[in-house]
């Protein structure tokens, strides 16, 4: 969604355009599965819509972006709710999860930012997150995803077309969607608990789980 | 083995970006061995723009060494440094996520010196306890300041603009506006297509030929907010190069059109001719590296140095792209001496370490590292910003 973290104040508004109002949806399911006094790491956190989400249902948040004008966004709606002492926000990248210690949150959960990430970056995330996470505790995961079958793939292309090109026009930029990441999930250590596409299988949402053997 | 260079691929990804040279060409991120590099060759840097790859592959194809390509949205480095793409976190992920800690003995990485006013050498030593080591400004320089052991001499830190780069952007221009005014063209006036592209052609060439014409006026004038965008300097240069644009339009249209005189031909040429100067010269600051873009009128500032703080480490002098700054050797101070020449990169700001350079606009207002280093060339356009300030 590069569109629109150029623009950081416009952000939270053109997610709701873009997908067609599906987003609030789509983060309230993700929260679902946040309990009461989970410590959870959000990483890619944006302008906090599911940081804050997550503090709604009695969670404490350390959300990390790189984007800095997304943070002061964030922040500010965390002053708004009185949010401050349950987020914590953070500029770093995935790049510096090494610095969190091991089995320090509950959950951790990421919308729209893995699509963004390049492959080697993911997979050190994936290795970041499972170290990061308590014993058996949960990775949650909204974001854009590549449909597995070709009618699907055609499909997904017309309608995401003029998006990708209008995107391009706009930024110059464009953002590739994930391919594989429930195998890439399980080969990183975690077993997939509920996997959720949409029709067209252009937005994928993960529940998994850290697997209790360790990985050799 | 040695790979061979392939010229082939180098030349067609050479002409093809020139061609669309506007648009960012994202390249595989990541480690890459360049001859055959052992644990003490040294580590580059490099923006992911597949050409920017490529030239500084090509300038390296004699060198055993590694080189990281780092995410910066497949923007060049001046601009994603400039403009927040290649940035501290850009940099420690490729350190941190390419494997090229497993490869060296070493922790000194090589960045281009224009990757300076995004990436702070502070935060990555720190970060990663890498060292950031500023190399030259154009990668031509690479292997002498490899051979002499990592120092620049004095024309490695200075941007210029030679005749290749001049034709190189005169062609970034020509291209795509050729292309735009094809569109409209080809349902009307399909026979008119070739001297249409000669036209545009020649008026860009003309520009970027010429510049060196230019620039002492562009140089004259004082920048100032309310005449930023069109002071007197583009004025003359505008009204030289449409004249010019009019003569090739006298040429087609009265001369090597067979014809009567067409009213209703010569003004369409006219005003195409005429759109295209404007298009060129309203920005020509903006394409060159000796001049700031003008086309944020409302963000003419100034550098100050704070002579409390600065403790003469001459950072200052060595990162900056235009050798604007002077040392005082008998104060150990530096000294902004050449605002004239300023391109507001924010180089010195963003590197020097004692917080002792800050921008401040012409009311007065003072920006500081602080905000400098977090929002970059953003620092007063965006509203989050604006907000804080109130």
């Amino acid at each position: 969604m590069k569109v629109l973290e150029s623009s950081p104040h416009r952000y939270d508004k053109g997610i709701r355009i873009l997908t067609l109002g599906k987003i609030d949806e789509i983060y309230d399911r993700l929260v679902e599965n946040i309990d009461k006094g989970d410590h959870v790491l959000d990483i890619g956190c944006g302008t906090g819509m599911l940081s804050v989400r997550a503090i709604n249902k009695g969670a404490s948040v350390v959300g990390i972006d790189i984007n800095p004008q997304m943070l002061e966004i964030a922040s500010k709606r965390a002053e708004q709710l009185d949010y401050q002492a349950e987020l914590e926000l953070l500029e770093m990248g995935v790049a510096e999860m090494d610095g969190f210690e091991d089995s320090s949150f509950d959950k951790v959960m990421s919308s729209l930012c893995f699509s963004e990430l390049p492959e080697y970056e993911l997979e050190y995330t994936l290795i970041q997150t499972r170290r990061v996470l308590k014993e058996e505790g949960l990775f949650i995961i909204g974001d854009e995803n590549k449909p597995r079958t070709l009618i699907k793939k055609i499909l997904n292309f017309l309608i995401r077309f003029p998006l990708v090109l209008i995107t391009y026009i706009l930024t110059q930029t464009t953002t590739s969607a994930l391919y594989n990441l429930d195998l890439k999930l399980q080969s990183s250590g975690f077993e997939l608990i509920s996997v959720r596409n949409n029709k067209l299988e252009n937005f994928i949402e993960i529940i998994a789980r850290k697997s209790k053997e360790s990985l050799s | 083995m040695k790979k061979t260079f392939n010229w082939l691929s180098y030349f067609w990804i050479n002409v093809v970006e020139t061609l669309l040279r506007f648009f960012p060409f994202p390249a595989k991120t990541g480690m890459v061995k360049i001859g055959s590099p052992n644990r003490n060759s040294p580590v580059l840097l490099t923006c992911n723009f597949q050409l920017t790859v490529r030239r500084v592959k090509h300038a390296l194809k004699d060198v055993d060494c590694y080189l990281l390509i780092a995410n910066t949205k497949g923007i060049n480095v001046w601009c994603a440094a400039t403009g927040g793409h290649l940035n501290n976190h850009s940099v420690i992920s490729v350190i941190k996520t390419s494997g090229i800690e497993k490869q060296v003995d070493h922790k000194k990485i090589v960045l281009p010196q224009l990757a300076a006013p995004g990436v702070e050498s502070k935060v990555i030593k720190k970060k990663t306890s890498w060292k950031v080591l500023w190399g030259p400004v154009d990668i031509k320089d690479i292997k002498e300041f490899l051979d002499n052991n990592f120092t620049k001499s004095e024309k490695m830190h200075k941007v210029t603009f030679p005749l290749i780069e001049r034709i190189e952007m005169a062609i970034m221009w020509a291209f795509p506006l050729s292309v735009f005014l094809s569109l409209i063209w080809i349902p009307f006036f399909i026979d008119e297509l070739l001297a249409l592209w000669v036209q545009v052609w020649a008026i860009s060439l003309i520009t970027f030929l010429l510049y060196p014409i230019f620039e002492p006026l562009l140089l004259k004038e004082k920048r100032q907010k309310k005449h930023a965008f069109f002071g007197w300097s583009k004025s003359l240069i505008l009204i030289f190069v449409s004249s010019f644009a009019l003569l090739g339009t006298v040429v087609y249209t009265i001369i090597l059109n067979t014809n009567m005189f067409e009213p209703w031909l010569f003004a369409r040429w006219c005003i195409f001719s005429f759109i295209v100067s404007i298009i060129l010269v309203i920005d020509l600051t903006g394409t060159t590296p000796i001049f700031k873009s003008d086309t944020h009128g409302d963000k003419v500032f100034t550098i100050k140095v704070d002579s409390e703080k600065c403790e003469g480490t001459g950072i200052c002098l060595s990162v900056c792209p235009r050798n604007c700054f002077e040392m005082d050797e008998e104060k150990s101070l530096a000294i902004f001496k050449r605002e004239q020449d300023c391109v507001q990169c924010s180089a010195c700001i963003v590197q020097c370490p004692f917080d002792a350079i800050q921008f401040e606009d012409q009311k007065g207002n003072i920006f500081t590292p602080e905000t400098v280093r977090k929002f970059k060339l953003n620092l007063s356009g965006k509203r989050t910003i604006r907000e804080n300030q109130s």
